[in-house]
């Protein structure tokens, strides 16, 4: 359930973030040895990286559990700054989001130095990969894990070349009814797996759907990710026989270096066996 | 009911029905997308899906709640002799608001599960049913609060019921602190009130519910027009005050709970509709009544209608109990300067 708070939260925070990367407060230092991390994704990355030991704090969200002893902030939206500051951390990892703007300005301005980065679309995240690379002094790791994202997409893309290619819904709550557009990350490994997008009208990363437009799209399979779906109902009122699977984990949640595990659980729903 | 009151109430059914099959017809034909009635008709998807198994039973559902929340405004305006009383005055709102922030919180605990297959059991979601428990156990809390010495005071419950709601409410709020984002959203959808799809036999239940609940009210109509006359005139006239009061009370509350749990919190529908009815039909609540429970379920249906259209190029809609404010509170005001 908690993973699922990861979709609602860039749901929120997409349209207003326009601004990719964003430097607030002091210079980070040459030598980063204090991190906290204001999103899980960002947490996963440093993990990623192999600079987990530097992860001083962490969200309520973070549901490693490398990272189960350290911590907690707060959350994306209401991080605290108190705490924050009693760990005294040399570098603080954000996403840009309006709700969290607030708390995160005020870190900054009282002298920590604060890298924001947006996560929505898969380009964005593999140069965030590299980037908090190199502020780690961690460039050529950063490097190999954003060449092994771009591997797997392109290793999947091959493999579903040949088609089958149904037509799918990639639900991501129910109330309201979030799916996956044809903008952002979730959208771009869909088509990753060779998935026709079902609800491809929609050019926002994470729309608002109604269930009248859901049905007209006519999926062949609705994909639920990070909740279960409602027992003895059906998943979307007016598609009773409509395949419904759900993604073995939480990782497509997660826009980081679990992607590569999320597309792995993408294509088993979307053809119902493991890619060859 | 003598001659004028059945002469009136005939006028304002032949007034009415035809503004119920337009509404109907109206909220049929509208939503996301263009709809064929051929193709519909003749099984061709997904115009079929979208017509039977999507529109019908929405429909369906609008008229329900819309006419279970008018006849309960109705008869809480007269029990309270206040024309400011909405359905959700008796604290309904803010017990029904706990109940679902409450489930909502608790999904994913041990309670949580164990609600989630009571309520399978029952055949509503979790949600549903804690709104309804929380929106009735506050009934009657402020029906108790609301008494002494066995008599029950409208001005008395009637702030009890507003001081309710603000502690509710203050109470969610604390409450949505702590959940995840995606679950106060699913809060905050469900207090604007959303029009959703409900499997038949749960429509079948509420519709019975809100037909007994507007029958038994439309019986005590003559009862509840003598309350006007305040509670020493209408018990020298022979009516038994308390025993009016508390039948009323609870079939009013057995109305709103049925649309609480389909619908959440659906605003000004109680509230607007007794009074535009009462402008054409005057205060008999023998006319009243039935009156109200055909218009509110042609205003629900139309203001649902309304919700689909509005944002209908982004594939999204706003919950009905957004649009139902938005005409229902210029509406009201209009209303009140024409009284006046």
């Amino acid at each position: 359930m908690r993973a699922r708070a990861t979709i609602a939260a860039l749901a929120v925070s997409l349209p207003a973030a326009a601004i990719t990367r964003q430097h607030l407060g002091p210079p980070v230092p040459a030598q980063v040895r204090r991190i906290v991390t204001l999103a899980p994704s960002l947490s996963e990355i440093v993990l990623a990286l192999g600079a987990g030991d530097r992860l001083v704090g962490v969200t309520r969200f973070d549901d490693d559990p490398r990272v189960a002893k350290l911590p907690r902030v707060g959350g994306y939206n209401d991080p605290e700054p108190e705490t924050v500051l009693g760990l005294h951390p040399d570098l603080i990892l954000a996403q840009p989001a309006p709700e969290n703007r607030g708390p995160v300005e005020t870190l900054a301005r009282l002298g920590v130095p604060v890298e924001a980065f947006a996560l929505d679309d898969l380009k964005q995240i593999q140069d965030v990969i590299v980037q908090i690379g190199t502020l780690l002094g961690l460039g050529e790791r950063g490097q190999a894990l954003r060449a092994d994202l771009v591997t797997q997409r392109a290793r999947m893309r091959v493999k579903a070349e040949g088609g089958p290619h149904p037509r799918v819904l990639l639900v991501f709550g129910l109330d309201p009814l979030v799916v996956a557009g044809s903008a952002g990350f979730a959208g771009e490994l869909l088509r990753d797996v060779g998935a026709v997008n079902a609800a491809s009208d929609s050019d926002r990363p994470f729309p608002r759907l109604s269930v009248e437009a859901a049905v007209r799209a006519q999926p062949d399979v609705v994909v639920v990710c990070g909740f279960d779906p409602p027992a003895g109902r059906a998943v979307i009122p007016g598609l009773p026989r409509v395949r419904v699977e759900r993604l073995r984990s939480t990782a497509l949640l997660h826009p980081g270096p679990r992607l590569v595990e999320g597309l792995d659980d993408l294509f088993v729903a979307v053809h119902g066996k493991r890619a060859p | 009911m003598n001659r004028s009151a059945t002469v009136r109430a005939a006028i304002a059914f032949l007034a009415l029905l035809p503004i119920v099959v337009i509404a109907v017809v109206v909220g049929l034909s509208l939503g996301a997308g263009e709809l064929s009635l051929g193709n519909a008709l003749r099984g061709i998807e997904p115009d079929a899906t979208v017509l039977f198994r999507l529109r019908v039973p929405r429909v369906i559902l609008a008229a329900i709640v819309g006419a279970g929340l008018s006849v309960a405004g109705v008869a809480l305006q007269a029990l309270l002799r206040n024309p400011l009383a909405d359905p959700f005055v008796f604290g309904l709102s803010g017990g029904a608001a706990i109940g679902a922030a409450v489930s909502v919180a608790a999904s994913g605990t041990v309670l949580g599960a164990a609600s989630v297959s009571f309520a399978g059991w029952v055949g509503v979601l979790p949600t549903q049913l804690a709104a309804v428990v929380g929106a009735l156990a506050a009934a009657l809390l402020v029906f108790t609060l609301g008494r002494t010495r066995g008599r029950l005071h409208p001005e008395r419950a009637l702030l009890v019921g507003v001081v309710f709601n603000s502690f509710a409410s203050a109470l969610v709020i604390a409450l949505e602190a702590v959940l995840a984002p995606e679950k106060t959203q699913a809060v905050l959808l469900w207090l604007a009130g959303t029009l959703g799809y409900e499997p038949g036999p749960v429509l079948i239940a509420a519709a019975v519910v809100v037909f007994a609940a507007a029958l038994i009210l439309t019986a005590l109509a003559g009862r509840l027009n003598l309350l006007a006359l305040g509670d020493e005139g209408a018990a020298a006239l022979g009516v038994d005050v308390e025993w009016t009061r508390l039948i009323s009370f609870f079939a009013a509350s057995a109305a709103v709970g049925a649309a609480v749990a389909l619908t959440g919190l659906v605003g000004f529908v109680g509230l607007v509709v007794p009074h535009a009815v009462r402008l054409v039909a005057g205060p008999d609540h023998r006319v009243v009544l039935p009156a109200s429970a055909l218009g509110g379920a042609a205003f629900l249906v139309l203001a649902d209608a309304i919700a689909r259209l509005l944002f209908r190029g982004l594939g999204t809609e706003p919950p009905v109990g957004a649009v139902t404010a938005l005409l229902g509170a210029p509406l009201f005001v209009l209303l009140l300067r024409r009284r006046t």
